[in-house]
């Protein structure tokens, strides 16, 4: 997928003007947010789930490997064959190669961020398939001139039934449908037959479960289950760090995951599928392509930035981050939006791409405090920003006032002659109504706020004369 | 080099493991299994309220549920959800259902695989998980994975004492049973639904609209 | 006990009398106040930057300056909780400095905390007659769990009332560079806030970080509002100081 992080800044100042988008943004707040609080709630001890989470997930990445050679010779035994993908151009290779071997015209699609990833519908396109988005969200994408998803979970969370009520109407030249209810089942008379008749599913893989061989997907919809039921071929593509040891392990996510993402204490369908059809079965498919994915993951596993792996893409993170509220997922520019998508852009796109990202949060800490795994994601996003000032990727304006600012907090006397000024310069500004309404240098501040003026001594000053009166 | 031999020799560069790898800790963890943390309650204390625990969450997510004392019951129970719904009393089950007297109940049930068309699907399970109100649905030559997917209406029939607290207990029971996971395991907890469109939640997204369940025993 | 005050680089020029709020309760709460002269601040903005070399500078001058004392006291969470949270990671690589890290981080303490829970204090002077909305900082709230806190001290106050905000966890859209880098973003989120909060009707809007407390204060005399007080918890404990 092409990349825009860089574009961050324009993008969400688009956001935030764009009324639309702000009414459907408002959505987050009020269904995930206190969704997902009363799923934990309900749960129980949600932090010890938390905890087992974590470790379930470190101690996959711990043997990565070990677990993935145990995961193919598994998946492999039970009729199913294993590719390994470097990088996106790679995966999506093998998946053409796999479409253009079987004579395949038509895929069927369930949701899969790492596709996103890899631009793989284009590649598809370009190769002579025709990829058919089965998720309700990804197909209004899709049929929307492929727009790109803006949330994880969620793919259209930044629109609204009224632009969803006009798209359907133009696309699929039908009457008008106001009620999301007939929307849905607009969109469903339309999938079915491409299911039936379709002769490759592709999907993406939530966990792959080392012990048995096993893809899993967790879906609300069925068209998942659909995509890996019906054709006779299916392709899963996904992340090497997707591995769990056992089904214990997976049975412990599955926990976590949906109460993080939706709320819900289990997705409608959970679908685990374990090598090819047998003899006797009536359905499912006669080959079973696993397509597992590094573009930058095993570089991930060897950095600071390790812990991200663990991610199980619940969403939580993007739910409860103020800028992805404000903004929503396009203004991030990639696959992956939010505090997750600031990690991890960077880290698979390439740093020159998305330098912006790992300063787009407050620092406010909600995405870890809700994170199903505790991945701690602002400090993750802090050590970004020190491989950038490593890396002489900061402007040199920002380096150099942070130089001299040290410097000078270094040097007692001389911070205190300057706050000293500082203070009386600012309160001069402040006027009257000791308030800043332009302040040089700091138009961020001042376009959208007053800057309240100090009241023109430091308290050093003021502390010292208090002591000497005394 | 592969991309395989690649990939794995850059995680084995970024995890530091140099030399052969010692996979006792793997194999301990494969061997043991541990279970984690799981919802506590009363209910799983008896069985009972483990089926009430199951009948209360199935119902929370939109599956209807009713118990019957025995198989007999089950083919007049079907029908009567059906005939009070309004729904077609044309179906298809499982080849392992094919037995029930499904035509004395005044229903024409086919045991053969679902097509695209069918309207009624009548399936068992192997089990299912209370915690969740989740059916456990397992592949196979006489239980075709799309009779629950493919109509508009599921009918599951769940014999009581298949039902187990968690998805653990279900995991237990594959591997005690069948020694193995089939091609397909489907964990299925109520009618399928999409909340794509403002987050608000719709029944009958590709799967079916409603499910119901009839507890037996 | 023997107490030194952090003033925190904000309060030293924006609003001192935050700090002399915060030395007139510790001294009521039957402390030795000092507070050590040389003190500029505790690195959490070039920490926050990737400038860890600049934040090591000023840690190692922090640990330097604190480290004789039975605690250090900071009317700031996320100045206290940069030096309880942070430093050991920032001192990793420097095992003589770390220990002296972790010391200070565990004699460390946001005003209020020391206050509740170490002072225990028993009755504060503040005489605010009015009702207050509380907006729990981010740092203070999530890594060092300040949250009843301040509540409680207030709640000394016999004739204040606390109004609950809806979402006083959530971010105000400060986060210190952030607010300058994404002025947009931060003033959309600090819209929020103010809204939130000024839904209460409440007379003043108090918290215990001041760049919270400019960012709203900032946000709500641009939107107009002459009248909401946006008043720093220390401010408000202390009541009149001389």
């Amino acid at each position: 997928m092409e990349i825009h992080s860089n574009d961050f800044k324009a993008r969400a100042r688009e956001a935030l003007a764009d009324q639309e988008l702000q009414k459907a943004l408002k959505l987050v707040q009020v269904k995930f947010v206190p969704n997902r609080a009363a799923a934990a709630a309900e749960y129980g001890d949600f932090e010890a789930l938390r905890d087992a989470g974590r470790d379930i997930r470190n101690r996959a990445l711990e043997n990565l490997d070990l677990w993935l050679e145990r995961f193919e010779q598994e998946a492999t035994r039970r009729g199913a064959q294993v590719h390994w993908a470097k990088d996106a151009a790679e995966a999506n290779a093998i998946i053409v190669d796999i479409a253009h071997k079987n004579g395949v015209k038509k895929v069927v699609k369930s949701k899969s961020m790492v596709s996103e990833e890899c631009g793989l519908n284009d590649a598809l396109e370009a190769a002579g398939v025709t990829p058919i988005e089965t998720d309700l969200g990804e197909y209004i994408l899709q049929i929307n001139d492929h727009e790109p998803p803006s949330h994880i979970v969620a793919p259209v969370i930044h629109k609204t039934r009224e632009q969803i009520t006009e798209l359907f109407h133009a696309k699929h030249h039908k009457p008008r449908q106001t009620d999301i209810g007939a929307l849905c089942r607009e969109a469903r008379e339309i999938l079915r037959p491409h299911f039936l008749s379709a002769d490759m599913g592709i999907s993406g893989a939530n966990f792959l479960v080392a012990e048995t061989g096993s893809t899993v997907i967790v879906t609300n919809e069925g068209n998942g289950r659909l995509c890996t039921t019906v054709p006779r071929i299916h392709v899963a593509l996904t992340g090497i760090e997707k591995v769990v040891p056992t089904l214990e392990d997976l049975s412990v996510l599955l926990r976590l995951l949906p109460r993080s993402a939706t709320g819900q204490a289990i997705t409608n369908y959970v679908s685990m599928n374990t090598g090819v059809a047998g003899s006797g079965d009536s359905d499912g498919p006669e080959q079973f392509h696993i397509v597992l994915l590094d573009n930058g993951r095993s570089r991930v596993l060897g950095s600071e930035l390790k812990e991200m792996l663990r991610c199980i893409r619940c969403g939580a993170c993007m739910n409860h981050c103020p800028v992805y509220q404000a903004v929503g997922g396009h203004a991030y520019g990639w696959v992956y939006p939010g505090p997750m998508g600031s990690v991890l852009t960077p880290s698979y796109a390439g740093m020159e791409h998305a330098h912006e990202l790992p300063h787009t949060a407050t620092g406010c800490g909600q995405c870890s405090a809700v994170c199903p795994v505790r991945i701690p994601l602002p400090e993750l996003m802090r050590k970004e920003r020190e491989m950038q000032v490593d890396a002489g990727l900061r402007p040199w304006t920002e380096r150099l006032a942070l130089k001299l600012w040290g410097w000078s907090a270094s040097q007692p006397w001389l911070y205190g002659l300057g706050t000293a000024i500082a203070a009386r310069f600012l309160k001069g500004l402040g006027g009257e109504e000791k308030l800043i309404h332009r302040l040089p240098l700091a138009g961020g501040w001042t376009d959208g706020r007053d800057f309240p003026a100090p009241a023109g001594k430091t308290f050093r000053e003021l502390y010292r004369a208090k002591k000497e009166l005394h | 080099m592969s991309s395989r031999d690649l990939i794995l020799g850059r995680i084995r560069a970024s995890i530091g493991r140099s030399g052969p790898a010692d996979t006792s800790a793997v194999a301990a963890h494969l061997q043991a299994s541990p279970r984690g943390p799981a919802s506590q309650g009363d209910w799983r204390n008896s069985h009972e309220g483990v089926l009430q625990r199951f009948t209360e969450r199935a119902t929370a997510l939109s599956s209807t549920v009713e118990r019957v004392a025995s198989w007999a019951e089950v083919p007049a129970a079907a029908a009567a959800y059906l005939i009070s719904r309004q729904l077609p009393t044309r179906a298809v089950c499982w080849p392992t259902l094919a037995d029930q007297p499904w035509a004395a109940a005044g229903l024409a049930v086919e045991a053969r695989p679902s097509r695209g068309d069918d309207l009624v699907g009548i399936t068992s399970t192997f089990c299912a998980v209370a915690d969740t109100g989740t059916l456990m649905l397992l592949s196979g030559a006489d239980t075709p994975a799309a009779t629950s997917l493919l109509p508009e209406t599921h009918i599951a029939v769940v014999p009581v004492e298949r039902v187990v607290p968690l998805m653990e207990d279900g995991f237990a029971l594959l591997r005690s049973e069948k020694g193995e996971a089939p091609r397909a395991t489907n964990f299925v907890s109520g009618p399928s639904r999409t909340a794509d469109i403002e987050q608000t939640v719709t029944l009958g997204a590709h799967g079916p609209y409603r499910v119901h369940l009839i507890l037996v025993g | 006990m023997r107490v030194a005050l952090f003033v925190t680089c904000l309060a030293d020029l924006m609003r001192p009398n935050v700090a002399f709020a915060a030395l007139k309760l510790l001294k009521l709460a039957g402390c030795t106040v000092e507070v050590p002269e040389t003190q500029t601040c505790c690195g959490q903005p070039a920490y926050n930057s990737g400038d860890r070399a600049t934040a090591l500078t000023l840690a190692r001058k922090v640990i330097d300056e604190f480290s004789g004392y039975e605690y250090v006291v900071l009317p700031s969470g996320s100045c206290a909780g940069m030096i309880r949270a942070h430093y050991e990671e920032l001192c990793k690589d420097d095992p003589a400095l770390l220990v002296k890290a972790k010391k200070l981080a565990a004699s460390t303490y946001e005003l209020t905390d020391f206050l509740v829970n170490v002072a225990k204090l028993e009755s504060v002077p503040g005489d605010f007659a009015g009702s207050i909305t509380y907006h729990d900082s981010c740092s203070g709230l999530r890594e060092l769990g300040i949250k009843q806190q301040p509540r409680q001290l207030l709640g000394k106050m016999g004739q204040v009332e606390i109004k609950e905000m809806s979402e006083a966890e959530t971010c105000c859209g400060f986060g210190g560079t952030f607010s300058l880098k994404f002025g947009d973003i931060s003033s959309k989120l600090a819209d929020n806030k103010c809204e939130n909060a000024c839904a209460t009707g409440a007379d003043a809007i108090v918290g215990g970080d001041l760049g919270c407390l400019l960012n709203i204060e900032g946000r709500l005399r641009r939107k107009g509002d002459r009248k909401t007080q946006v008043l720093h918890v220390a401010e408000v404990l202390a009541g009149k100081l001389d």
